[in-house]
């Protein structure tokens, strides 16, 4: 879980927020709503995720709820492995 | 980066050139007029190879690199005023056969590819709707899933190619509540039941190349008919995109070189208080200008050729290029239309012509402004 959460927390610093202080991305930060994470963002983000664990994700996977953290993101990933 | 063209690529351009003067653009103030897709034009096209050279030679193709096309494209756009013809050319290449070449089932490419080739399936794109334009990605269109097909119901806008297509690239969402990640690339052809062609749209420039709208109402197809994955359809929207964008405006770049060949010869022998008028520095100021355009252009463009044929990414690079080509084009068309006076205004001399058609270059393949947005993507803000 802790490699998920590291992995997904390295893209989105390295990807999304240059520049922004680590400490301010929570397990928690919204990434929808905010913002973070657009349609572009997000399809990139997927695909990222999906060769870094050789995993798939459904279309309804995909659902907003299961984007909305680190946290949200790192369960999906995990009940993907 | 190579800043001239190889005398392999010289060769290609001059081809394209000498085919295009010798084969299209017949009859073309009074199609422009009339807005007449040229069929015959289209045919020749194919056998000349242009339809085939990025496909592969198993799928009919001469599997050509982007930079190759780029110097067909730039002759093609050099040799031929009708740029409505090019802009279908283009239309077909990026948004059918490349997405199906890279995304396609083996039996889909089997099936499609090698007519995209020869010329017998003309393609069109269904993407824009008359609520999701430049915010593409919040299109309505709904693709239910029903057993083992998929049920759509939907209106696409600005549907290039739509009237003589006989194979459409349809998106639409199989849950909206999924946003992109709902978005779905479908492969509908001609025919199916509850897909009709809607209404021709009459253009600003173009004009040789038809678009409507399409339509489908409780259109079945098949799940063998969808491209890419369920809720992939952006990365293949994307993929067509970087594509066009790259490629589309290697016939302008033609366009703009023949515009100032043009006004170059009128500069040199139109008389006006005695002199040619390209001795007033007012006039010669603006050849200038063009010149300079142009050199800017070309290394932009071909750039995305070398990226793409090295395997690498050039989102933000098409993005630059299609900025920078396309607003270029339109200020040399407007200086064209300077250059030749009253002569450039008239329309039976279709120097306005050129005007017209640059102007849909602003706008075809993501406006100026998404451009803008893509490379302040690309540098990350």
């Amino acid at each position: 879980m802790n490699d998920i959460r590291s992995v997904l927390r390295a893209y989105i610093l390295e990807n999304l927020l240059p520049g922004e202080d680590p400490s301010n991305l929570t397990d928690d930060t919204e990434l929808k709503e905010s913002g973070i994470l657009d349609s572009m963002s997000t399809l990139k983000l997927v695909t990222y995720l999906e060769e870094q664990f050789a995993i798939e994700f459904a279309a309804a996977d995909l659902e907003p709820a299961n984007l909305s953290s680190i946290a949200a993101l790192q369960r999906l990933v995990q009940s993907k492995l | 980066m190579q800043l001239e063209l190889s005398e392999e690529r010289t060769r290609l351009r001059e081809a394209a050139e000498q085919f295009a003067r010798s084969a299209l653009g017949k009859d073309l103030a009074r199609r422009e007029r009339t807005g007449e897709f040229d069929r015959d034009a289209w045919r020749r096209c194919a056998e000349f190879g242009v339809l085939g050279m990025p496909i592969p030679p198993q799928f009919g193709g001469m599997g050509l690199g982007l930079s190759d096309l780029l110097a067909v494209m730039e002759g093609l756009g050099r040799g031929t005023r009708d740029q409505g013809l090019l802009f279908s050319l283009n239309a077909h290449l990026w948004t059918n056969s490349i997405p199906i070449l890279k995304f396609g089932t083996a039996q889909q490419k089997d099936k499609y590819l090698r007519p995209l080739c020869d010329g017998s399936l003309i393609g069109a794109n269904g993407a824009s709707e008359p609520d999701a334009g430049s915010d593409i990605f919040s299109l309505r269109t709904r693709a239910l899933r029903d057993g083992d097909g998929y049920v759509l119901t939907g209106t696409k806008m600005f549907v290039t190619n739509a009237p003589v297509a006989d194979l459409f690239v349809v998106y639409a969402t199989v849950d909206p509540a999924l946003g992109a990640t709902g978005i779905t690339a479908f492969i509908i052809e001609k025919g199916t039941p509850g897909l009709r062609v809607g209404r021709k749209l009459e253009k600003m420039g173009l004009r040789t190349s038809p678009m409507a709208e399409l339509i489908m109402e409780d259109c079945r197809v098949p799940a063998s008919q969808r491209l890419g994955r369920e809720g992939r359809g952006v990365p293949v929207f994307e993929c067509s995109m970087e594509w066009e964008r790259g490629c589309i405006l290697a016939s302008c770049l033609g366009a703009m070189e023949r515009q100032l060949e043009e006004c170059l010869a009128h500069a040199r022998s139109r008389k006006q208080f005695g002199k040619p008028i390209g001795k007033f520095q007012s006039v010669a100021n603006r050849l200038v200008d063009m010149r300079v355009r142009l050199d800017t252009c070309r290394p932009l463009v071909y750039r995305i050729g070398e990226l793409k044929d090295a395997g690498r990414d050039a989102t933000t690079e098409a993005a630059i290029a299609k900025l920078h080509v396309s607003e270029c084009y339109v200020k040399s068309c407007l200086d064209a239309i300077q250059v030749f006076g009253g002569y450039g205004y008239m329309t039976e001399q279709l120097v306005e012509c050129d005007l017209r058609d640059s102007v849909g270059s602003t706008l075809y393949s993501g406006t100026s402004e998404i451009q803008r947005n893509i490379i302040a993507r690309g540098l990350k803000l």
